[in-house]
């Protein structure tokens, strides 16, 4: 029925070349299969140009590792995609997972149908192609998985297109992270050498030389290319699938265009209500090689071919198509429409009303799974076609597209979408609604760090909502104002503002509103240091956490968190920083998430985990979001200055400017501290007057006890002679006052090696100085040692260590030093409950050590650890 | 991506040593194709008899220099930004080590 030359080279040929020259990356595969087997599974990445071969290896790949069960799912190239796609797909052959789906199942729980699907004898490949497009709670999905996947019998091969990949795509970020991890492979496949597309395109009578130059190598190029035939080459990929669809006959042009904007598959069913008289042309596309069945579905055997056919439908037909598939897709054989999909073909379609009554829908939906970015896209596009709606409806789109781009930190979005929604409700009238929108606005103005303009915005929101009954919107509206005021550090306001909220909450009985009051009135006392302030924030924790407001558990432990770290108390911080950013992480809580992941940059900075804190200050400034990237610069400009590493002053700087735009004290004494000590470090103490002068003075009148002994140490350490000021507090006070003995013991029960070496620096003794010079070179803090080994051998100390070479040549796993201390105590056999009292830590601290010892050795026991230590010599050395 | 140079003076004590790490160095660096890409090295010979080497790198920030360092177990005395590039001849050819 089809033409010799298609019969024999199109199908055989697109799989031939997608394999050629493909041993050492089959023979990769094997290898992380056998890993699988072993319980130690890997996640592949398999990266290479549009049509260099990924899906062909990695279905060739599963084919022969029959009969291994293979789950199969593809990314959608939608504008918008549709929540956890691939999984979708893999649901329909496959019950655990659709039950999971059903539910309303999130990244999170895919995960675990996943994990809990798995045989021990026999491993699983899971295979997600196309990740590049791939929805946020698919990308969650994968980041889970890798974090997972090296204890489980599954083969996780995940494909992508790197030569499409912006800086600011969201797999960037996904692969940083994933590409940390032992279990993780890259498998990066080049185009096919000259040599192959010779032993290809010979055979057929073609110029090899000119198919290889016009197609660069590219396996699905030069397949095209000898399928098409002819006797002038093609010159664009396009040229090349459109001259062999040519070949096919025009009967088949409605029917390859109608799958053509149906990616990435496309259902019987929906193809026989959009093309029913073309449906009978399957065979011989199916024939050609050019599509591929799959159960009820046929797609494109390449993304390029579909690309290319979409690309040649005229703008009047392609409006006519999509419409057809919306009409197709809003009645299906069974369950529900899917308005994801929907929204797609009614935007294609220009069909405002229809994209109106389903992108909503779907914004809805992709909220509800954790896929706030598609959410996002969803509502924008709904107000792209809003033209025509009553100013109220537009306001509530508004309202959800400024929410969404809150929840994924594109603060500037979120902030010009609810200033466009404010003034719809002013112009309507509608008070309570305006009223709530101001609060709102303030609460995106202080995560964009405009704290003044925020209490403003709040001010308004509370005189707004006056107007009406006192109800809900006014207590969250005074809680917002209390809030803005504790960040300020106004103890005295916060309480007021907490009052009166919680005054309306009780007589409303509102236990929301009343909560977040009691939270807020305790931080202000933590954040003071008084303990008691604290236990009530616990208490508001656990209560909140008990009632379900998830928001206001992510916000509390970002306020515990805060008032531990401005202590220094790493205990605390470990109470609440970590088990806060899991459970953000499973409710996509991003906002207080990210903040608590820049805020564990810096425990691990203070905890002497120095490569830890760069690897996760490194991730926090992956994403944009204000505030918590200026935490991260805060710890990335220290780590620098503190190895002596170039360029600690543009983080800095970067800080800076946020710190300053927000005016509290809590960025500026951060900034202002840092940068002394940068400068002081460099040599440059000259520098250290002008960098602490504001927030000095605004810790002066603000009586902070820490920022104000810190920042009053960097001064004196500059040679500013002034008066101690009497509500200094924590061990910099006691550094203050001279008794560096005394801060360096405190320092070290605190957990915090550098500060002690720091404390220790200052002594004028042999052997304190001896010991400042071996931490330092242990911490791998470059710029403190040569200044110490200075002092050393200015006092004629003999054999004093110039550099960290021996340091780093005896610890290659880079343990810290806490860490070595309590690999010596594993290595003697004692439980973590024994090393806990040696070493006069709490429990939860020395498991923390074990388990990162464990990470660290690449070991699963402590025995392993142990003999792991033996083996690098981490252990002798000592 | 920032041009670094990295000093690692005297790290190891024989060329075969050297050869090992330079062997983890670019294991490693297929890792982190993004972030770092080995330029060339200056093997040193060091007074005390041991060898050094002193790197060109490109990498994304001096914590991905570290990082790569750490997991490939290289010692990391001192990292400088280079701030412009004179060539003046090409590198003298290979001496075998």
């Amino acid at each position: 029925m089809h033409d010799q030359r298609m019969g024999i080279d199109s199908a055989s040929t697109v799989q031939t070349a997608g394999l050629l020259e493909r041993e050492t990356a089959l023979d990769s595969l094997e290898a992380t299969l056998v890993a699988a087997r072993a319980g130690e599974g890997r996640l592949v990445l398999v990266s290479g140009e549009a049509g260099v071969g990924k899906t062909a290896l990695v279905r060739h790949f599963s084919d022969r590792s029959a009969p291994l069960r293979v789950l199969w799912g593809t990314c959608d190239a939608l504008f918008t995609p549709r929540p956890l796609g691939p999984f979708v797909e893999i649901a329909e052959g496959a019950e655990w997972l659709r039950a999971t789906l059903d539910r309303g199942g999130r990244a999170h729980d895919v995960v675990t149908s996943l994990l809990g699907d798995l045989t021990a004898d026999s491993p699983t490949i899971l295979v997600l192609e196309d990740v590049h497009w791939s929805d946020e709670a698919t990308l969650d999905v994968l980041l889970l998985l890798g974090r997972r996947v090296a204890s489980v019998p599954l083969l996780v091969l995940a494909t992508y297109r790197n030569d499409e990949l912006a800086s600011d795509h969201p797999l960037r970020r996904v692969l940083g992270e994933l590409g940390r991890s032992r279990a993780t492979v890259r498998l990066a496949l080049e185009p096919l050498s000259q040599d192959a597309v010779v032993s290809l395109a010979a055979p057929h009578g073609l110029d090899a030389a000119a198919v290889y130059a016009v197609t660069g190598g590219n396996p699905f190029f030069v397949s095209e290319v000898i399928a098409a035939g002819g006797d002038v080459l093609p010159e664009t990929v396009r040229d090349a699938v459109l001259a062999r669809v040519a070949l096919l006959g025009p009967r088949t042009t409605a029917l390859l265009e109608a799958i053509a904007t149906l990616p990435p598959r496309a259902e019987l069913w929906v193809l026989e209500a959009m093309v029913p008289e073309s449906l009978v042309e399957l065979e011989r596309c199916l024939g050609s090689g050019i599509l591929t069945e799959e159960l009820h579905a046929v797609r494109f055997r390449h993304e390029l071919a579909r690309i290319a056919i979409e690309q040649s439908i005229a703008p009047n037909r392609r409006v006519d198509i999509h419409r057809r598939a919306f009409a197709a897709l809003e009645s299906p054989p069974a369950g529900e429409p899917d308005p994801t999909r929907l929204a797609h073909h009614a935007e294609a379609a220009l069909d405002a009303e229809a994209v109106l009554r389903y992108a909503p829908a779907a914004a809805a939906r992709a909220s509800s799974l954790g896929a706030h970015r598609e959410a996002a896209a969803q509502y924008a596009r709904a107000l792209r076609f809003a033209d025509g709606l009553p100013m109220s409806a537009r306001a509530d789109l508004l309202v959800g597209h400024s929410f969404e781009c809150m929840v994924t930190t594109r603060d500037e979005d979120a902030l010009a979408s609810t200033e466009r929604a404010i003034e719809c409700y002013r112009q309507l009238d509608d008070r309570l609604k305006h009223g709530r929108a101001l609060t709102w606005r303030a609460q995106v103005q202080m995560n964009c760090g405009l704290a003044p303009a925020a209490r403003q915005t709040a001010l308004d929101a509370t005189a707004v909502l006056k107007q009406v009954a006192p109800g809900h919107e006014l207590a969250i509206a005074f809680c917002v104002l209390a809030g803005i005021a504790l960040l300020s550090e106004e103890a005295g306001e916060t309480v007021t503002w907490a009052t009166r909220a919680s005054d309306l909450a009780a007589r409303l009985d509102d236990s929301e509103a009343s909560l977040n009051a009691l939270a807020l009135s305790g931080a202000a006392a933590g954040l003071r240091g008084a303990l008691e302030g604290t236990a009530q924030l616990e208490r508001a924790l656990a209560l909140a956490r008990e009632s379900g407001y998830e928001n206001q558990v992510g916000r509390d432990h970002v306020l515990l968190a805060m008032a531990a770290s401005r202590e220094r108390s790493l205990a605390r911080m470990e109470r609440y920083v970590q088990p806060g950013i899991d459970f953000c992480d499973e409710r996509d809580l991003d906002v207080w998430g990210r903040i608590l992941l820049a805020t564990r940059s810096w425990l691990e900075l203070e905890r002497g985990d120095w490569q830890a804190a760069a690897d996760t200050a490194t991730l926090v400034l992956s994403q944009d979001c204000t505030l918590s990237c200026t935490q991260a610069r805060i710890v990335l400009g220290l780590l620098r200055a503190r190895r002596g590493d170039p360029d600690p002053w543009t983080p800095l700087a970067d800080a800076a400017d946020v710190a300053e735009r927000t005016g509290l004290l809590w960025w500026t004494s951060q900034v202002a501290a840092a940068q002394a000590e940068a400068a002081w470090l460099e040599g440059k103490p000259a520098a250290v007057a002008g960098a602490t002068a504001a927030a000095f003075a605004r810790a002066l009148e603000l009586r902070s006890p820490w920022p104000l002994a810190e920042l009053a140490y960097w001064r004196r350490r500059a040679g500013i002679e002034e008066e101690i000021p009497p509500d200094a507090g924590g061990p910099f006070a006691f550094q203050l006052n001279g008794d560096w003995r005394r801060a360096a013991e405190l320092w070290r029960e605190a957990g915090c090696p550098y500060e002690e070496c720091l404390a220790l620096s200052e002594a004028d003794e042999e052997d304190a100085l001896r010991r400042a010079l071996d931490g330092s070179l242990r911490l791998g803090a470059g710029a403190l040692a040569r200044i110490v080994s200075r002092r050393l051998r200015d006092r004629g100390a003999r054999g004093v260590r110039r550099g960290p070479r021996r340091a780093t040549r005896a610890n290659p796993a880079s343990l810290t030093a806490r860490e070595l201390d309590v690999l010596a105590l594993l290595s003697d056999g004692m439980r973590n409950a024994e090393i806990a009292e040696r070493l006069f830590l709490s429990r939860r601290t020395v498991d923390h050590h074990v388990s990162s010892v464990l990470r660290k050795l690449g070991a699963r026991s402590r025995g392993g650890a142990v003999a792991a230590a033996k083996r690098l010599g981490v252990l002798e050395d000592r | 991506m920032e041009t670094y140079v990295i000093l690692r003076r005297g790290g190891w004590r024989t060329a075969d040593d050297l050869r090992d790490a330079a062997e983890r160095s670019t294991a490693e660096g297929e890792r982190m194709p993004d972030d770092v890409r080995w330029i060339r090295s200056y093997v040193t010979a060091e007074t005390d008899g041991r060898v050094g080497t002193v790197c060109v790198y490109q990498a994304s920030s001096p914590e991905a220099i570290r990082r790569h360092a750490s997991a490939a177990d290289l010692p990391v005395d001192e990292i400088v930004k280079v701030a412009d590039t004179v060539i003046v001849r090409p590198d003298p050819a290979t001496v075998a080590a």
